[in-house]
């Protein structure tokens, strides 16, 4: 069932045009970049590296979004999701379905992207040293827009694409800006303001949190790798965040009318 | 011939626009029942509450007040669900696939193994002469196309009971034919059919029973030979615009008086 509505939507995914145009877009990005990059007096890979893996991120964050936060909305407002709901699948079948089916477009989007900026780095250098931190960061990164799907997803179930699109970037945004949380909480402190630094806390504490998996990024560029603890910590931080959403998205689907 | 498959007793089903939460009564105590292998018509004018009937039997809308059962079941259970099949009204379906496509993914949702899947939906697309259409994509489809793709999506799992949302609009007259042999024949195999109309010459040829609405109330009820049999209509038209009249005119004379009919205008589109 859920591989079967995995199936349709990843079919849907790939059959839509925007899709290409969101790529072709990632690949001037990227090309853009490195040319830029090497005209930079110490012409530093790093360099490139990092506005590579910048564009990828954004890039599949932005098909994450368009796509996600279409995702369930289409269904109800196209009325399809009346043929779905007197079939006999549960809600939560129906809702990872729909989550599986899009991850699966954004893995293959993802990684073809990988693929693309490394080969051009291979053209810019001639080597593949970087090939397999590379690797480590795509996989972080796609871990990363599983979450923005999911936070995408959730919204979709009730909110209109233009408001999800909002509040789902917003709170990838806040996502990688949690330590403003930590700088907020230490100034209400430092006022005495305790329900000030309670709120800061609560937030910090709620909202998703991407520090920890970018600065594991960051530094497997520089080939230091994460210890095994530190990157199950990151997985099943991201994990469990999915699981939250995609409940929260089925309560919101058992509990909806469909009219 | 005694087994009840759809059973429903004091229906209230309020709609509540978004903003004022203003209530407004789509149907009102509405009783039915209708037994297994008997087809049921559900008749009405536009807006009358028959599209809200279907929605709550399936378990797509929640009811105010009353108590349903279909095939044993609350609405939306997945047991019943999986002998139910179902036609919404001006279907839409997913541009982006074929017909072929669309029909075996449904069948997938009742967990048909690949073999049977295929021979489900070159079966069905034979039955509603979509053959030659079967790899275009839905995107390409008139009207009619999509409303004979939508019987073969509801007949997908060879449901015992079928619920069809005003399944011969939109058609041409051979369509139109042919959806009412769909049916007949669906009749002769013991299924229970319910569903809307205002095709009263095909609701005649096909229905053992109507139920006329006006206004979410059940005006008229009655064995279609018996209606056309007494004398007093020679149609089945005859017979609904009678029950309609006499029913807007006691409607009119209470002043308005049901409270709950607020948006009039919604509620008389024609
Ligand atoms: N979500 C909703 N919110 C408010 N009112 C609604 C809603 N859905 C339906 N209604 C109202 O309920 C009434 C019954 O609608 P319904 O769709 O059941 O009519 P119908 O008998 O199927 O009409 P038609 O022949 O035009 O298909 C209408 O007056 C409609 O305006
Ligand atoms: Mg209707």
């Amino acid at each position: 069932m859920i591989g079967a509505i995995a199936a349709n939507t990843f079919r849907e995914t790939v059959r839509d045009r925007v899709l290409y145009a969101i790529l072709i877009f990632a690949a001037l990005a990227t090309l853009a970049g490195v040319v830029f990059g090497s005209l930079s007096a110490d012409q530093d890979v790093r360099v490139l590296e990092d506005l590579g893996l910048f564009t990828i991120t954004t890039f599949g964050g932005v098909i994450a979004i368009f796509l996600g936060t279409n995702l369930v909305f289409k269904e109800i407002d196209r009325r399809t999701i009346f043929l779905i709901v007197t079939k006999p699948i549960n809600r939560w079948e129906f809702v990872t379905g729909k989550f599986f089916g899009l991850a699966l477009c954004v893995f293959v989007t993802n990684f073809a992207m990988g693929l693309f900026f490394q080969l051009v780095i291979w053209f810019q250098t001639g080597n593949f040293n970087s090939a397999l931190p590379m690797l480590g960061s795509l996989s972080l990164i796609y871990l990363e827009l599983l979450l923005v799907i999911a936070i995408a997803t959730f919204f979709s179930t009730f909110a209109t694409p233009l408001m999800s699109m909002i509040f789902t970037c917003g709170l990838w945004l806040v996502g990688h800006l949690s330590f403003s949380f930590e700088l907020l909480a230490a100034l209400a402190r430092k006022n005495d303001s305790i329900a000030t630094e309670k709120l800061a806390l609560f937030l910090q504490y709620v909202m998703p949190d991407l520090a920890k998996l970018t600065t594991v990024r960051g530094d497997m560029m520089d080939a230091r790798y994460p210890s095994a603890d530190l990157l199950g910590y990151v997985i099943a931080y991201i994990l469990a965040y999915l699981v939250i959403l995609l409940s929260l998205s089925t309560i919101i689907a058992e509990r909806r009318e469909f009219n | 011939m005694t087994e009840a498959v759809i059973e429903v007793q004091g229906l209230v089903k309020d709609h509540f626009s978004n903003f004022l939460r203003k209530r407004f009564r789509a149907l009102d105590g509405l009783n039915l029942k209708v037994e297994k292998g008997e087809s049921f018509g559900l008749l009405g004018p536009n807006g009358a509450g028959k599209t809200t009937t279907q929605k709550l039997l399936l378990g797509m809308l929640k009811p105010t007040e009353g108590s349903i059962r279909v095939l044993g079941k609350s609405p939306g259970d997945k047991e019943a669900l999986a002998k139910i099949g179902f036609l919404p009204e001006n279907p839409y379906f997913y541009a982006y696939l074929s017909a072929s496509e669309f029909l075996d993914f449904f069948a997938q949702l009742f967990d048909m193994n690949k073999n049977d899947r295929k021979a489900r939906t070159k079966e069905l697309l034979e039955l509603v002469s979509l053959s030659e259409a079967g790899n275009r994509p839905i995107r390409k489809f008139s009207k009619g196309m999509m409303q004979r793709l939508g019987i073969a999506q509801a007949l997908i799992n060879d449901p015992e009971l079928v619920f069809l949302d005003e399944p011969n609009s939109g058609l041409d007259p051979i369509g139109r034919r042919d959806i009412r042999n769909i049916m007949l024949m669906l009749k002769e195999q013991g299924k229970t059919i319910f569903f809307n109309s205002h095709m009263l010459p095909d609701v005649r040829d096909i229905c053992d029973q109507v139920g006329v609405l006006h206004r979410g109330k059940m005006v008229g009820q009655g064995r279609v030979e018996d209606i056309c049999r007494s004398g007093t209509y020679k149609e089945l038209e005859d017979y609904f615009m009678d029950l309609i009249n006499s029913s807007e005119e006691k409607y009119r004379q209470s002043g308005n008086a049901t409270p709950y009919h607020i948006e009039r205008e919604g509620a008389q589109q024609k």
